[in-house]
């Protein structure tokens, strides 16, 4: 067991974020704008949550990096917020005032984040090769790693777990930010209100078994295929990982893991539609001679240009095909055999395929269920957070203070977390001030719907 | 080899972060390309695009926002007007037209900048020595 | 060099950072740096290993206060990573923020050119040269800030209006909460229970109304409408017209009774829409506020019946224009249910078929029994999407809400009122995230789910007292189904207000779907190209009511960040008009698409003035003007001809 700090002084601010996602960023940038002092916190080693990973962005098809890095820089540069990456909550209470006292423990990145000036220079000398978890395990990276070309902060870390202490990238790196005693370090921030916005969780599609997630080659997830469309990605093209073909027949099967009570989640995951017929549009754009086709049970295309984005996929030759997906095969050449009920003809067929992507739904991230003090934090039967007053202030949580924002009560696309964000900081802008004079005047804090 | 001077005309959130990201993947394109930075592609002056030809520069290259543009969607119809105004201009000077190039680089479209920066240097070159 | 622009005497200093070895393994910076020790007004020139760290900063610092400097240059990575750092850094030094220009010889010389180190560091040189020019031209710029009045108008009294108004209120704005009709909560006062949690319209809108009458900073209008706008952000100056009711406070209930008892005239009651009749004056539902009954003027005939039975009713009313001195616009001014086509799908035609908002109110009227014009009904037939998804009309939408409301709907037929059969004609149900679970409990119940083929619409006729319909189903291999029901309900889906005036006067910028249009879905979800007018709610497009409100309190959030400091700080690299260059052709407010330039009579006659309120720095209107008259601060037509003079080399 490694030594942890603990570092005595009590900082102070008014609210803290749990999670630099695009919600929790963009709470926090509200917040901060109208002069509140915002600690953001992040458990990975970069702000930017999911939405900083993606290509283009449905229904607009603008690029995701272009919406996501103007909005981290000027959370990183702003003078109200603080933001902690590689980060955990791990207690949370409340004092007599209503006010919230949380301990936060700085995991050590083993680079000295002031010092590093994102060179890569420790990256070329790291001798470890690991898997890339932020390629989706497309390709690897380095043990002495930055996690990602547009990481924010765009600073190194060591993966000490595969690091073998070799010293390589201490002797590489010029400003000597290579720290190899850093340990983990806690410390107590008082806050007056608190934001969640932990985001969701993939589903895992190798329980899916007769998929052959994870087994066959060529079945890759959405977010594989996601990160083989982006302008970063890592072959240059598309292209199926079993032998380095260019794909020609594409499947994409829709509800993997979503209304689905085999997999005990029964809810629609309300965005897996939308990105797989993205996906298919930006396929047809990077490989014009690809043939894309989608099973679907219904295509929920239902927000602001989604049908009619719909409507393109299909002007575009994107063949949707109604049936549920039952099972998929492996031949020896690495071609895919999937077999379905087709509901136009009522009967069960197959089609081969070169690649199949499964759409995998979204899931509760129960990471807060760790944080004590957290107890008695409402979920709703999906394990989703809460939303106790879902028509008329559907971001407040059952708990005084706590809100929560984006993917933490539900599935939702982007441009919904987005206003949930703009909503809660709303809220919480209100909770902060009601707290203070509710403090300075010992006076009752009327807040709607308690 | 000399390359031709190329004067890109790039965007402050859009396109010049295309081309910070080709110089971090370490993507080349000719060192006798040069940017300036503006806020919009639509607020490039046809005149600083004839000026550029009279300082030296072989071709001017905008790197437009397009449909990114922060500033709304007329940005891709205004963008295109002001190359055709430049057109004008560059005729009545005799410059030929296909020294003013424009495309869209969304924020993290660094090889689509390089792979056309690229062309337009050796088509250039190509006509450069043509002429001699 | 043609740098002949006349010696400016600035005094330079330049600094090129190494980036440990990141610049200086292909940039030879040292030569860089003497060579560019050679430029005119260049003071002083230092190599930095690295120019971001707190010494080098302090060393800048030293530097600007000694030498002393008026302006710097850094040459270090991308202004994107470190232009804020170095802005700072100037400040410290006593310079105005904008006298330092940052130049890129990281990512766009040695890193992208390490392949050839000779012509990186001429390219570096080259842009370093440019930095100077234009560093030596930079004017100071001062962020500019205009008054902002902590007043918001508020247009459209439904949930996302109400819900908003407490909320700005509490965060100590006053609000102008305006409705133009007599009663306020909109769409939710007209529904019963609603998905997905069986509150009630009532419910929500009684707890609205009473929340707003609590807080003395808002003040509602009903009746009233917008009929002049003038300003911009901060500072609107708007006119509301309010029409009388006719009626005033206290009422004798007993009073108003005989009155609307003795009314003669009968109108279509549109709150039950068409189901039954309302007199000319009308008391309100239950759901809705103020309590105060109200005489139609559209309908009325002035024949006095009513004045014989109550003192409270004064038909010489007169109505009344109010000046409103508002910071920001607040439109939450809601929908209308899709009103279908005479005959579409049976519609007007034949006497069973009615819509999803009649349907609702239907609900509302019933006790016990399921009853429609006198028969008990058994078999009811929802038909999805009618005015939604269409294939030839021009709604191309899906609207949404409307398989979630239909379904719940079905629900509360078969568990209240115990109809034995419903169908569902649907084209693809949409009942998105956590809502699947009533389509679940749906079709557990029994509901018959038939999906048609969009290009082949249902036919609709009609067979003894019921309806006969006809559908290829898709989900039985496209076979052909007729089905017969007591009752056809059109799951008719949302369209717009229709709010010709309000819009003109406003200039609310409209979508294809002839919904009000954000400048941009994820960047600027609220905000529309007028600054400072704000949209929220169903004019912007399908919601339900949770994601109505979840939108409108982002836009509080918006108005709060607009008007609660009573200034709003600008960026100060806005256009600039010469008004000696001007001659007024109006190209550059053609050109602007923020509304951002007026034209203003001088002296010397017409010239265009740019409101700096509503300028973004976009310059955009900067190529247009014939006589380069309008500049852009920052970015100065002589900084980049000198800056394309210097990187000519």
């Amino acid at each position: 067991m490694e030594d942890i700090l603990q570092d005595s002084s009590v900082k102070v601010a008014d609210s803290l974020v749990v999670g630099g996602g695009i919600a929790g960023l963009e709470a926090a940038l509200n917040l901060a704008n109208t002069g509140q002092q915002v600690v953001v916190v992040e458990k990975d080693l970069s702000v930017g949550g999911r939405m900083i990973h993606l290509s283009k962005v449905f229904p607009t098809l603008d690029c995701s990096a272009c919406i996501t890095t103007p909005k981290v820089s000027e959370a990183a540069r702003h003078p109200h917020i603080n933001i902690i990456t590689n980060c955990e909550l791990k207690q949370i209470s409340s004092d007599e005032n209503s006010y919230w006292h949380v301990r936060l423990q700085i995991n050590p990145r083993y680079v000295n984040e002031s010092l590093c000036t994102g060179c890569q220079d420790c990256e070329e000398a790291c001798p470890v090769v690991v898997r890339d978890e932020y390629q989706y395990n497309l390709v690897g990276r380095k043990a002495a790693f930055i996690p990602f070309s547009i990481a924010s902060p765009r600073v190194a870390a060591i993966d000490i777990d595969n690091c073998i202490l070799c010293g390589a990238c201490e002797k590489a790196c010029g400003p000597g930010a290579i720290d190899f005693s850093q340990e983990p370090v806690q410390t107590e921030w008082v806050v007056k209100s608190i934001i969640i916005a932990t985001g969701f969780k993939l589903f895992d599609s190798d329980k899916i078994i007769r998929y052959g997630s994870g087994k066959f080659k060529n079945v890759l997830t959405a977010m594989q295929m996601e990160r083989q469309l982006v302008p970063t990605r890592p072959f240059n093209t598309v292209l199926r990982p079993g032998d380095g073909k260019i794909p020609e027949k594409i499947a994409y099967v829709l509800c993997t893991g979503s209304r689905d009570e085999s997999v005990g989640n029964p809810i629609c995951s309300q965005i897996c539609c939308m990105y797989s017929i993205k996906q298919a549009q930006l396929l047809l754009g990077a490989l014009p001679m690809v043939d894309v086709t989608v099973y679907y049970l219904h295509i929920r295309a239902f927000g602001k240009g989604f049908d009619e984005f719909y409507q393109q996929a299909k002007m575009m030759d994107v063949n949707f095909i109604k049936g549920k997906v039952g099972r998929i095969r492996e031949l020896e050449n690495g071609d895919l055999v999937v077999r379905y009920e087709d509901i136009a003809s009522g009967q069960v067929m197959e089609a081969t395929y070169d690649l199949v992507v499964l759409s995998v739904g979204i899931l509760p991230n129960m990471d807060v269920e760790k944080i004590a003090g957290l107890e008695t934090l409402e979920l709703d039967p999906f394990k989703f957070l809460n939303q106790r007053h879902e028509m008329t202030n559907p971001f407040k949580t059952n708990l005084p203070g706590i809100f929560m924002a984006g993917t933490a009560s539900g599935p939702m696309d982007i441009p919904d977390s987005i206003l949930s964000a703009g909503a809660v900081s709303a809220l919480v802008n209100k909770y902060n001030k009601q707290l203070l004079e509710t403090t300075v005047n010992s006076l009752e804090i009327t807040s709607w719907n308690d | 080899m000399n390359t031709p001077k190329i004067l890109v005309f790039s965007t402050e959130k859009i396109s010049d972060p295309a081309l910070d990201f080709a110089g971090l993947m370490k993507l080349h394109y000719p060192a006798s390309v040069h940017a300036i930075v503006l806020p919009c592609s639509s607020s490039v002056r046809p005149e600083w695009i004839i000026h550029a030809f009279e300082s030296g520069f072989k071709g001017v290259y905008i790197a437009a926002d397009g449909s990114d543009c922060p500033y709304g969607e007329s940005c891709i119809a205004k963008t295109a007007k002001i190359v055709e105004r430049s057109h004008v201009l560059m005729k009545e000077k005799g410059i030929p037209t296909d020294r003013l190039r424009m495309a869209a680089v969304c924020s993290v479209c660094a090889e689509i900048f390089v792979k056309q920066i690229n062309i337009f240097a050796e088509e250039l070159n190509a006509s450069l020595k043509k002429e001699d | 060099m043609t740098k002949e622009q006349g010696n400016t005497g600035k005094r330079i200093g330049v600094y090129i950072c190494r980036c440990g070895s990141n610049i200086s393994d292909y940039v030879d910076v040292d030569t860089v740096c003497s060579e560019v020790a050679k430029e005119k007004n260049v003071r002083l020139a230092r190599v930095m290993m690295f120019a971001c760290a707190d010494s080098a900063q302090k060393e800048i610092v030293a530097d600007i206060t000694n030498e002393p400097l008026d302006a710097i240059v850094v040459a270090s990575c991308s202004p994107k990573l470190h232009l804020h750092t170095f802005r700072a850094v100037a400040e410290r030094g006593g310079l105005n923020p904008f006298n330092y220009v940052q130049v890129n010889i990281r990512e766009q010389s040695s890193w992208a050119h390490s392949d050839n180190p000779p012509q990186a560091t001429e390219k570096a040189f080259n842009l370093i040269k440019a930095g100077i020019a234009r560093v030596d031209l930079a004017e100071p710029l001062m962020p500019v800030t205009i008054p902002a009045e902590n007043s918001v108008l508020i247009l459209g009294a439904g949930v996302a209006g109400m819900r908003s108004a407490i909320e700005l209120a509490d965060l100590g704005s006053q609000v102008f909460l305006v409705e133009r009709e007599f009663f306020v909560g909109g769409r939710v006062a007209q529904w019963g229970k609603m998905a997905t949690t069986d509150q009630t319209g009532e419910e929500i809108v009684t707890a609205l109304y009473n929340q707003i009458r609590t807080r003395k900073n808002i003040q509602v209008y009903t009746g009233a409408h917008i009929i002049s706008s003038k300003g911009s952000i901060g500072n609107f100056n708007l006119q509301i017209k309010v029409v009388p009711r006719y009626v005033k406070p206290p009422c004798d209930p007993q009073g108003f009774r005989k009155a609307i008892e003795a009314c003669p005239v009968i109108v279509d009651d549109e709150f039950n829409f068409g189901l039954t009749k309302r007199k000319a004056i009308f008391h309100n539902y239950k759901s809705e506020f103020p309590a105060l009954p109200v005489i139609d003027m559209a309908n009325c005939t002035r024949c006095g019946e009513c004045l014989k039975h109550c003192t409270g009713i004064n038909l010489d009313q007169k109505e009344e224009i109010i000046d409103i001195h508002a910071g920001t616009i607040f439109l939450a001014t809601g929908f209308n249910p899709y009103e279908p086509r005479p005959g579409e799908f049976g519609f007007g035609e034949l006497s069973n078929v009615i819509t999803l908002q009649q349907l609702k109110r239907l609900l509302e009227l019933s006790k016990g029994e399921f009853r429609f014009r006198e028969k008990k009904i058994e078999s009811i037939a929802f038909i999805y999407c009618v005015g939604s998804r269409q294939v030839d009309g021009d709604n191309k939408y899906c609207s949404r809400y409307c398989c979630t409301s239909a379904i719940h709907a079905a629900l509360q037929l078969k568990q209240e009122f115990n109809v034995p059969v419903i169908y569902h004609l649907n084209k693809g149900i949409r009942t998105y995230g956590k809502q699947e679970v009533l389509y679940a409990q749906s079709s557990a119940a029994g509901d018959v789910y038939l999906q048609f083929v969009e290009d082949e619409p249902l036919l609709v006729e009609i067979y003894g007292e019921q309806a006969k319909i006809t559908i290829n189903d898709l989900l039985t291999a496209g076979q052909e189904i007729t089905v017969t029901a007591d009752l056809v309900v059109l799951v008719t889906g949302m369209v717009p207000r229709d709010n010709i005036d309000l819009n003109r006067i406003l200039k609310v910028p409209i979508g294809k779907d002839k919904f009000y249009n954000e400048i941009h879905p994820k960047l600027r979800p609220v905000e529309t190209v007028i600054d400072g007018l704000v949209i929220s709610g169903c004019c912007q497009g399908p919601r339900n009511i949770h994601e109505s409100v979840s939108s409108s309190l982002a836009a509080v959030a918006k108005v709060y960040t607009f008007i609660n400091k009573g200034e709003i700080q600008l960026e100060p690299t806005l256009a600039i008009v010469n008004p000696d260059a001007c001659e007024w052709c109006g190209l550059c407010l053609a050109a602007c698409p923020f509304d951002a330039i007026q034209m203003v009579e001088t002296g010397k006659g017409k010239i265009a003035q740019i409101i700096e309120g509503n300028c973004k720095g976009c310059g955009m209107c900067t190529p247009v003007c014939p006589t380069e008259a309008i500049d852009l601060k920052g970015f100065t037509n002589m900084e980049i001809r000198s800056m394309i003079e210097a990187m000519s080399g």
